[in-house]
């Protein structure tokens, strides 16, 4: 059997200089996706059916570090964030998740699926109105993932959605910014905006963009077809099948 | 006049004392839950009273930073692009001390040595206080080039307190002076439109 070919992975910027340089033979795969687009069940279903591929899969949210999570959740249940302390305990969050699991998975050549990335962070600040620059500057530190696909809706199918699902709530809704003093206005305002901003960094970074407006068994096809795709790439992982990518299992 | 002092917000101190007593704390996420914290300040207590034209006396700034996490190993450049949204103080003063003597007093005042004050998470050296020898000694040299970058005004710190406060006091003076004319002008402004 050939050799795998090493994966060339880059830090967004400066990186974590004082790591050892170890190699990183895993793979990282991120969902980015407004609120309420259906990112979590498509995660979950990817999950399954890579661990059923036979490989070893690790997932990682935003928000989900043991040092930050619940310093984050009360910080969010005050009054107290403005978007520069917003910002860095979002990135306080993520350095805790990419040194203690994204890292030592990617070390140990799992899957990594990121439910959100550094992304969630540049399209929410650039709404919030922080210097996108300096945004970018603070998650130097990130690794560029592998994969970025990200779940794009519009604002008309996305509303009956969340209305339907857990229903609009004070961040999601923008509320924060003060845009309006109706929920349901303030929604839909900052949900355009947030996913004007995505649009932008779908471009500037080489996003695939997936049709959420679709079921979730379509969406889950497509995924796994460029995952499939990716995967054969990097190290001729899953083989290609005579029809064309597996039907999701859901 | 409004004073403010290093770790002190209400809004990360759980996750900063979790990490400490876990040593959970990487050298970012080290660096970055002290950002959080000193943004916190410098958004509710700093900026407002220099909006308001007060004196804001700070003890430590972005300089502890830029030395402390540089010397855990973090960029330095990338410190300083998170820490971008402060200004520069109009005067930073440098107290400095060799190793031996911040040893012998931080000694005197109680029993132990912190574990990330003397960089334990660096793995220099399981002797604590070899590794605050090793680490604070990385701190100081970095500190010194701080005070050639951004002009600190160093003091010899291992002086007594009174030759330290006449230094600080002429070099603050100096400063205010023009704070204090402008105060007056000001005065003298607002007077003239009352009447």
């Amino acid at each position: 059997m050939a050799a795998q070919p090493p994966h060339a992975k880059r830090w967004h910027g400066h990186g974590l200089p004082y790591l050892d340089e170890k190699p990183l033979p895993g793979h990282l795969i991120v969902l980015e996706g407004t609120d309420g687009v259906g990112r979590s069940t498509q995660v979950e279903l990817l999950r399954g059916w890579l661990e059923l591929e036979g490989y070893a899969v690790s997932n990682t949210g935003w928000t989900r570090s043991p040092l930050l999570s619940k310093t984050i959740a009360e910080a969010k249940a005050g009054h107290q964030l403005t978007p520069i302390t917003f910002s860095l305990l979002y990135a306080a969050d993520f350095a805790d998740r990419l040194e203690h699991e994204i890292l030592p998975a990617l070390q140990a050549g799992f899957v990594v699926i990121a439910d959100r990335y550094m992304y969630t962070a540049f399209a929410r600040n650039a709404v919030m109105g922080a210097d996108p620059e300096w945004t970018q500057e603070v998650f130097g530190m990130a690794l560029v993932p592998d994969l970025v696909l990200y779940l794009e809706i519009d604002v008309d199918t996305l509303v009956p959605r969340v209305v339907r699902g857990k229903g609009m709530d004070y961040w999601e809704s923008g509320l924060h910014l003060a845009l309006s003093s109706d929920i349901f206005d303030s929604f839909q305002n900052y949900q355009r905006r947030i996913i004007a901003e995505y649009k932008r960094l779908a471009h500037d970074f080489a996003f695939i963009t997936i049709d959420a407006r679709e079921s979730i068994n379509k969406i889950q096809a497509e995924l796994r077809a460029h995952v499939s795709e990716y995967l054969r790439r990097a190290q001729g992982g899953l083989q290609p099948q005579a029809d064309g990518p597996s039907k999701p299992k859901v | 006049m409004h004073f403010t002092e290093w770790n002190s917000s209400r809004l990360v101190r759980n996750s900063m004392r979790r990490g400490k007593r876990r040593n959970l704390l990487t050298p970012s996420t080290f660096s970055l839950l002290h950002a959080v914290d000193f943004a916190d300040r410098f958004i509710y207590q700093i900026l407002p009273p220099l909006r308001a034209g007060m004196i804001v006396l700070a003890d430590r700034y972005v300089y502890t930073a830029f030395a402390r996490d540089v010397a855990r190993g973090v960029h330095p450049d990338w410190v300083r692009g998170v820490y971008r949204f402060a200004p520069r103080p109009d005067l930073t003063f440098f107290f400095r001390v060799p190793i031996d003597v911040s040893l012998e007093r931080l000694l005197a005042g109680r029993a132990k040595l912190k574990y990330y004050e003397a960089g334990m998470d660096l793995g220099l050296s399981t002797d604590l206080v070899e590794s605050f020898r090793l680490f604070q000694g990385r701190v100081l040299e970095i500190y010194d080039q701080l005070a050639q970058e951004f002009d600190l005004r160093v003091v010899d710190a291992s002086h007594d307190i009174a030759g330290q406060q006449k230094v600080v006091r002429r070099m603050t003076g100096e400063i205010l002076r023009e704070y204090d004319h402008q105060r007056a002008r000001n005065r003298h402004g607002s007077s003239a439109t009352a009447r």
